[in-house]
């Protein structure tokens, strides 16, 4: 077992020396559990200890429970890069960038879904585009799809696709400052113009979940994030900014290969290619990722007024009293100035987190309002048949992994793997016989995400909840899936 | 077949070993392959085509640029690509020119799978053994 080679430096925290491996600038800490630490994988070590070589790295190269092989950095990987003399990297950030979660609450109950639960399956897959090609409701004209990049979901908010709770509960009010057209192609527009408010495909879905009173863990706090009944339907998104984002990547990741010699910068993996923050090439690339963050903020946004429609639809109910409302949305692909404490000096560095969550604690100025005397909601997704978990920040975190926590299960079995080990059919019909109802346009798609394929979700919630980088606050369990 | 998936690479996403006698026969199935990853083949006809041309600094390059506007002319005209008819030059700078064929994509005809995100740079490699060409791709799913 690799991690035997390790400093055990707390009940769950293994630390890897600089000695590892020639060129380690700092050392890496994996945020585990004994559970889960004997699973993790040598590409995942020989990554996050390639991630602790970089230029500018402070502290040390993090590692989340959910953590499995990337490109660049490892999925869960998590590093913090000073402004003067550090790097940005598209390896640190991920293709799909700004993929995250969205997790909304409703006024409906399971008795009162039940009944029509097979309606609104299929009125939302027939509204919500997904799977390959599919192209989004709007016709978004250049000028409009500049303000989208923008001015992400505040465009939304003018145009009647989103409303002022919303905003308030997005990350970063769902816009990250610094979005200049001018630094995306002409390529990733055409690439992305068409695609708003699509899920696209892969792992991403639309899910309809219920909170069973049994899997809430913290009433006080879920009452808060507003998870106020027993059986209470939510609503979970998982999708980021599709080809839009996917082609700035490409697109960069050529330009930073210019970067890596003009700058004299060593990289340890093709996949690491980078730019020094304060160099043009690093600035246009923090500012195109910035438009593809807030695209896929309005993409997600977008999908929320289409889920919205189908609601009033299907239930004959207005907005006030279906009660649609945004508990939060997360970035869990994403880099982002942040302000964090270095030897006891408060320093902005430019955090990465790939395939991770922010989990900041109480206090921060960045959580909303309402949520700041509790910390931020933190949304985990896990497979199709298991459902996904809520959590809040924590000073912990905001003190050890620079304000931040895991995205995901993380999958442990290859797609081919999958398929080879179980039909789409029969994980569609075991999913029936557990409740639940799930729609895509891919059959075999449906056992490359089978529970199986991922790690247990509760087992790396649990792993985060006793590091207390994340709180538990509930559990929830699905009811109705879209699959893209 | 002249290529073949392999998971070696990565659990979530998918890795084609191309074989072929020339650059251009590997460059081809490469492309074949990849679309596979998002379409079955069968029903792909050969309706549309169109004119392709790239220059890179390096062959490895001009393989990434080629795959990644086989993706991007998936999402952009909604091309899934079918055959080509290629000349690949690599002198000072590694070039290809010719025509790409292939379909527009419909959910009616077609059995869609998953899109390719993106080439991906991890494990990219083309090379010459024995006369024949090899080259390996993974792509983010």
């Amino acid at each position: 077992m690799i991690h035997e080679k390790f400093n055990r430096i707390g009940n769950n925290i293994w630390e890897i020396s600089p000695d590892f491996k020639p060129g380690m600038r700092v050392p890496v800490r994996i945020f585990s559990s004994t559970k889960l630490i004997g699973g993790i994988d040598n590409k995942v070590i020989d990554q996050i200890t390639n991630v602790a070589c970089l230029p500018g790295i402070k502290k040390y190269a993090c590692c989340m429970p959910d953590g499995h092989m990337g490109y660049g950095f490892p999925i869960g990987g998590v590093a913090a890069f000073s402004t003067s003399d550090g790097i940005i990297s598209p390896g640190g950030i991920g293709f799909d960038i700004n993929c995250g979660m969205r997790l909304m609450r409703t006024n409906l109950t399971l008795d009162e879904v039940k009944p029509k639960m097979e309606m609104l399956l299929n009125r939302l897959f027939g509204t919500i585009p997904s799977g390959v090609g599919s192209k989004g409701f709007l016709k978004l004209d250049r000028k409009n799809f500049n303000r989208v990049m923008e001015e992400g979901v505040n465009w939304c908010l003018r145009n009647g696709y989103a409303d002022r709770n919303d905003i308030e509960c997005i990350e970063d009010h769902g816009r990250l400052p610094g979005g200049d057209h001018a630094n995306v192609s002409e390529k990733a527009v055409s690439r992305g113009i068409n695609q708003m408010g699509t899920l696209g495909s892969g792992n991403h879905y639309l899910e309809i979940e219920i909170a069973r009173p049994s899997d809430v863990y913290d009433h006080d706090v879920a009452r808060q994030f507003g998870i106020d009944r027993d059986n209470q339907v939510l609503i979970a998104i998982h999708c980021g900014s599709r080809g839009f984002g996917h082609q700035i990547a490409t697109d960069y990741l050529k330009v930073f290969a210019q970067s890596v010699r003009k700058y004299g910068l060593e990289v340890r993996d093709r996949e690491l290619m980078s730019a020094p923050i304060e160099s043009d090439e690093g600035k246009s690339y923090s500012s195109a990722m910035a438009c593809a963050a807030n695209a896929a903020f309005v993409n997600r946004q977008l999908i929320v007024s289409g889920v919205r429609r189908v609601f009033r639809e299907v239930f004959q109910k207005s907005d006030d009293a279906l009660g649609i409302d945004t508990i939060y949305d997360v970035a869990h692909n994403i880099a982002k100035f942040e302000k964090n404490s270095i030897d006891g000096r408060e320093e902005t560095l430019l955090v990465h987190r790939k395939g991770a969550t922010r989990s900041f604690g109480p206090g921060k100025a960045e959580v909303p309002e309402k949520y700041r005397n509790i910390g931020q909601p933190v949304i985990v997704g896990g497979s199709m048949e298991t459902g996904s978990a809520l959590l809040c920040g924590t000073t912990t975190a905001d003190n050890e992994t620079f304000g931040s926590s895991l995205h995901g299960a993380g999958r442990t079995m290859s797609r081919m793997k999958a398929k080879k080990t179980i039909r789409g059919e029969m994980v569609k019909e075991r999913m029936k016989e557990n409740g639940i109802l799930v729609k895509t346009g891919y059959m075999p798609g449906l056992a490359e995400e089978a529970a199986f394929a991922y790690k247990n979700i509760d087992l790396v919630v649990e792993a985060v909840d006793a590091l207390d980088i994340s709180r538990k606050v509930a559990r929830f369990v699905p009811l109705l899936n879209i699959k893209g | 077949m002249p290529y073949r998936f392999s998971d070696e690479y990565s659990p979530a996403d998918a890795g084609l070993i191309i074989t072929g006698d020339s650059l251009e026969e590997l460059f081809a199935d490469a492309a074949i392959g990849m679309t596979e990853i998002t379409a079955d083949l069968v029903n792909i006809d050969e309706s549309r085509e169109m004119p392709v041309e790239i220059e890179a600094d390096s062959l490895e390059q001009l393989f990434f640029d080629w795959l990644s506007e086989i993706v991007y002319l998936r999402d952009a005209d909604g091309f899934l690509f079918k055959s080509c008819d290629l000349k690949i030059d690599i002198g000072k700078h590694a070039k290809l020119k010719g025509r790409l064929f292939g379909d527009s994509i419909d959910p009616g005809r077609h059995i869609l799978k998953v899109d390719v995100k993106a080439v991906t740079l991890y494990r990219l490699k083309i090379e010459k053994i024995n006369n024949h060409w090899r080259g390996e791709a993974v792509f983010d799913l």
